[in-house]
């Protein structure tokens, strides 16, 4: 198989018209990573722009209470509050070095659209942001956020007016103005190269978090941990440990209200090979093979497939995928609020979840490395209504 | 003979131009839909295609994306489409049918049950615009394997450049040519070098060549008349069905006109 599979995943699963877009943007890609000055500049507004490198905190009272060293990779402290911002700044130059003037991005909850917007304006690029209509609806702060910066908001309205079919219109677009327009994705998901881009530029999680562990620790950590939804902020911290056999592997997906009621984003627990938005992976669907709408309450795992590369993992025994439901999440969180005064993101939350189960089998000298994918900030609206609503904050 | 081949094989001899229509199954019904096939091929139509709805149609302009999502409504899926196209075999129909659809419908049904159930119930083609000339592999596999299979159709678009010969080589049935970027549906603003890309297909192509994408009347496709063999018709069809009730005869006067328009002989004339 050639490199545009991880194993039977993967692939280019899209219309004749982007065959040659693909070809010129994956030659392109290829010529950037072996420039060294491509990288320089990319590390320079990383470091400049973004704020890296991002700490490596031992969460002390944390790894108290659970018996373990759990040390969180804190990309919550990057410019735009998430680790997205790494991917779009290597995209974006990507783009600009390419010759596009104009970038397109799709958005679920508006992270990546926020972190798009950012680059957008950054490197004086026209863009445009492809969003569920229903999604506009309930993250308006995001929206304005996006039109601050510049961006122009597209409201999707096809199908069930989320994040799925805002990817599905920003493709569209894509095929029709591919000759001066980028598609900058967000996540590890979408047609070869992509996955593989995606964790080129979202690996120096990973390459500082083993360099700092080693730093402090002198060795390697047993666990490496993240949230998956597409799977970017996982296989960025996943990458440079890949290598690594004895470090144990763990992405969690979304249970939602649980897998037994369906209501659920674990398309690694209960999804079939399928293919959308470009790839051949693991994907929700229902008996007649149209995909299956995902439940979080997180917007970022909101997603019905998983990145190809992450299928793979998962079918080589290579990574193990577990899933947290809603109310697990949302203890970890507020946990992590008391424990040590960091309000996390919702998708981050499903990490530190599993994490304190994950502990309870290890000893007070082994260590997790948990990404820490993103701040709470997005979710306070989310977390108000979820913990007024169980009755727990009275 | 694969249907298709077949009858492509008389238009020519004939010296006349195909026509071939999309609509998506399961409008307005299943029996409207049969009958609707029906009426087409009494009007003279040289090939239906009907669209399997799916609900990601990522090649797909806003016409057919909300039919497609009308007919999931309603309940439609493969199964209840191929008992549709059995039962319009069983009453006589020979029109070619193709399908088209969304590679995803093919691997949940699993492409070798797939292939054999196409032959069995009479389906002639294959159109899945997001199984690119690099990914069919699996399915060729699986249609190789199957006696009377559907013909894969490629697709070909004004971007494809040094690609044609690749996509055309084993290529059969007819080469469809997009006319356009992006989706379907859009209005016949013609990528603007559409004659030479045409005249490229034209140079390489050993079978039809079709034209589809944007397309409402027969003047639409007359300035290309010496370089295609034929074009297609999908989501101003399919307009023209919801304004008028699908209404069969709506259908039947449509093809006939069209065909009639599009070989140069005046309607006015006719009656």
């Amino acid at each position: 198989m050639s490199s545009k599979y991880y194993g039977e995943f993967g692939g280019q699963y899209v219309a004749e018209t982007l065959m040659n877009t693909l070809a010129e943007l994956e030659r392109a890609f290829e010529e950037a990573i072996a420039d060294p000055k491509f990288w320089e500049e990319y590390h320079y507004y990383l470091k400049e722009y973004v704020g890296r490198e991002t700490p490596l905190y031992l969460a002390e009272r944390l790894s108290e209470k659970y018996g373990t060293k759990i040390y969180l990779k804190r990309e919550d402290l990057n410019h735009t509050g998430a680790h997205k911002i790494n991917n779009v700044i290597g995209q974006i130059l990507l783009a600009k070095r390419m010759g596009k003037t104009k970038v397109i991005a799709e958005t679920g909850a508006g992270q990546h659209g926020v972190a798009t917007a950012t680059g957008a304006a950054l490197f004086n690029m026209e863009c445009k942001v492809y969003m569920g209509s229903e999604d506009i609806e309930r993250q308006h702060l995001n929206v304005m956020r996006m039109e601050m910066l510049g961006a122009k908001v597209v409201s999707v309205e096809s199908g069930s007016n989320t994040l799925k079919d805002a990817t599905n219109e920003a493709i569209r677009t894509w095929a029709k103005e591919a000759e001066d327009t980028f598609y900058v994705i967000g996540s590890a998901v979408g047609p070869h190269p992509y996955p593989r881009m995606v964790k080129e530029f979202q690996k120096c999680i990973s390459v500082e978090a083993k360099r700092q562990f080693m730093e402090k620790e002198g060795r390697l950590p047993e666990v490496v941990m993240a949230c998956v939804g597409g799977g970017s902020n996982s296989i960025g911290m996943f990458a440079d440990f890949i290598d690594e056999p004895g470090v144990e592997l763990i992405g969690v997906e979304a249970a939602g209200m649980g897998i037994e009621t369906g209501k659920h984003a674990s398309a690694m627990a209960l999804g079939k090979p399928g293919t959308l938005h470009g790839m051949r992976s693991y994907l929700l669907q229902d008996d007649d093979g149209n995909v299956q709408l995902a439940h979080s309450i997180s917007a970022g795992l909101d997603y019905p497939g998983v990145g190809p590369e992450h299928a793979y993992l998962r079918d080589s025994g290579r990574a193990q995928y577990v899933s947290i439901t809603d109310d697990e999440a949302m203890e970890a969180l507020a946990e992590l609020c008391k424990l040590e005064g960091i309000i996390p993101a919702i998708e981050s939350a499903h990490a530190l979840a599993y994490a304190f189960k994950k502990a309870k089998t290890m000893t007070k000298d082994q260590a997790i490395v948990l990404c820490l994918s993103g701040r709470g900030d997005k979710d306070v609206h989310t977390i108000e209504s979820y913990f007024s609503g169980n009755g727990y904050l009275n | 003979m694969n249907r298709i081949e077949e009858r492509l094989q008389q238009v020519k001899e004939k010296n006349e131009k195909a026509f071939i229509t999309y609509m998506t199954a399961g409008l307005p019904d299943m029996a409207g839909c049969a009958a609707l096939i029906k009426a087409q091929a009494e009007a003279g139509i040289d090939v239906v295609e009907l669209g399997i709805p799916f609900s990601d149609p990522v090649a797909d302009g806003p016409v057919i994306q909300a039919a497609s999502y009308k007919s999931i409504q309603q309940g439609t899926n493969l199964k209840k489409v191929f008992e549709m196209v059995a039962q319009v075999r069983a009453d006589g129909c020979q029109a070619p049918l193709v399908f088209m659809m969304y590679f995803n419908t093919v691997l949940h049904y699993g492409p070798e049950a797939f292939a054999k159930k196409c032959a069995e119930v009479g389906v002639d083609g294959l159109i899945i615009p997001d199984l690119p000339y690099e990914e069919q592999g699996q399915l060729r596999e699986a249609l190789d394997k199957t006696a009377e299979a559907p013909i894969l159709i490629q697709l070909v678009t004004p971007v494809s450049g040094d690609r044609i010969p690749m996509l055309l080589e084993d290529a059969r049935g007819f080469v469809y040519c997009v006319s356009s970027m992006g989706v379907t549906g859009q209005a016949a603003e013609f990528h603007r070098d559409v004659v030479h890309y045409l005249e490229q297909v034209r140079a390489v192509s050993k079978i039809p060549v079709m034209m589809g994408f944007g397309i409402r009347t027969a003047a639409d496709v007359l300035p290309m008349k010496d370089i295609i063999d034929g074009c297609i018709v999908g989501s101003h069809f399919i307009n023209l069905m919801e304004e008028n009730n699908y209404s069969t005869e709506t259908a039947k006067e449509y093809v006939s006109t069209f065909k009639k328009e599009m070989n140069g002989i005046s309607c006015e004339t006719g009656h």
